[in-house]
């Protein structure tokens, strides 16, 4: 998905792996072990979210926003280009959940990616405002710029919660 | 990074597949079930949302293990009402407005093993190798999750695009419908589809 402004009125789904910045409603469905993060401007009505799979690009370039460090970063760029202030950036984030144990392969891939994704917006310097991670279920995260910065959340069980 | 040929392969290993787990939900529930036309989807991963949704359904989830590179999945899907439905035709039962419970638990997994199994051993068949699954894991969430999860774990991670077969398998009399997933990593597609130009060659 191209980054950049879209129209006020549309519902941008987030794939995993993509990343999109604007002022468009977005949206990231059933998110197990990634995670849903998004990153806004709190004193404009802007923001940008990103499906991140994995905790580390290991130096890769491509898909920026299926990685924690290379989202952080993408996200952050075009907010930036798009005139935000770094200091006026906060971040939430949803997902990190371990939905089965019982197969191989699966090192707990939803903890790593949540400690990669504090970590990098550590290292930009982007404050947690908020988070709805870990457990076993999945979630579907949707964030509208123009709504002072809440992400509503809902999981299988038909829960619904704001951060 | 399949030829339509190797799809055509694919789709009607798959059919034969699906043919034989059909005949096993059909024995269970004492009804005709009706099998629609394999898919075979080549699918970029932030595309994946549009196959499979967040709509709440069980799935049950096997790995794939045997004389094929391991790492790949075959994946029954329920969606919640034809759950209750499913448990209810079984059992003899006709309350449909309940929420899932430990019974409805037992009826997925063991429904899940003896259709799963009769997948696996007819393609295996087929192909004239041994492929068992794994002990089964249920979960009743979103699909995406389940997917998404799977894509992240070794076999699938460093993967952009990923090969799904898909098959609905339904029955109109008790209004069920359930889906089969294979969603094979690369290696075991490699195999895979290797043993089936050997096959071809051979007939």
């Amino acid at each position: 998905m191209s980054p950049g402004p879209g129209k006020d009125d549309e519902m941008v789904i987030v794939g995993i792996g993509d990343f999109c910045v604007g002022k468009m409603q977005m949206s990231s469905i059933g998110l197990g072990s990634c995670i849903g993060l998004v990153i806004f401007d709190k004193d404009k009505g802007i923001g940008g979210m990103a499906h991140v799979m994995l905790p580390d690009s290991q130096g890769r370039g491509e898909r920026p926003g299926k990685f924690a460090d290379t989202a952080v970063e993408a996200l952050t760029r075009e907010l930036v280009k798009s005139g935000s202030r770094q200091g006026s950036l906060v971040a939430k984030i949803a997902g990190g959940a371990a939905m089965f144990k019982t197969f191989s392969g699966n090192l707990n891939i939803g903890e790593r990616n949540i400690e990669a994704v504090k970590a990098a917006l550590k290292l930009h310097n982007i404050p947690l405002a908020g988070e709805d991670t870990r457990g076993v279920t999945g979630r579907t995260m949707v964030y509208i710029p123009g709504n002072s910065g809440k992400i509503s959340i809902k999981t299988a069980d038909g829960t619904r919660k704001e951060i | 990074m399949l030829t339509n040929q190797q799809c055509d392969a694919l789709r009607e290993l798959g059919n034969i597949g699906a043919a034989h787990a059909a005949t096993t939900l059909s024995t269970m529930l004492m009804s005709n079930i009706e099998m629609d036309v394999p898919e075979i989807y080549l699918i970029d991963i932030s595309k994946v949302h549009e196959y499979v949704g967040d709509e709440t359904a069980a799935l049950v989830l096997f790995e794939i293990n045997g004389e094929v590179s391991g790492g790949g999945y075959v994946l029954l899907h329920i969606p919640k009402n034809s759950v209750i439905r499913l448990t209810n035709a079984m059992l003899g039962m006709t309350e449909m407005n309940r929420d899932l419970t430990e019974m409805d638990e037992s009826a997925l997994l063991e429904i899940g093993n003896i259709m799963v199994s009769a997948f696996l051993d007819a393609t295996a068949g087929l192909l004239n190798i041994i492929m068992l699954p794994s002990p089964p894991s249920l979960v009743i969430d979103m699909p995406h999750a389940a997917f998404q999860s799977i894509l992240a774990t070794e076999g699938f991670m460093d993967i952009n695009e990923v090969v799904l077969f898909r098959t609905e398998l339904k029955s109109d009399q008790h209004k069920i419908t359930s889906n089969i997933f294979l969603l094979p990593n690369q290696p075991m597609l490699q195999d895979i589809i290797r043993m089936l130009e050997e096959l071809m060659k051979s007939t």
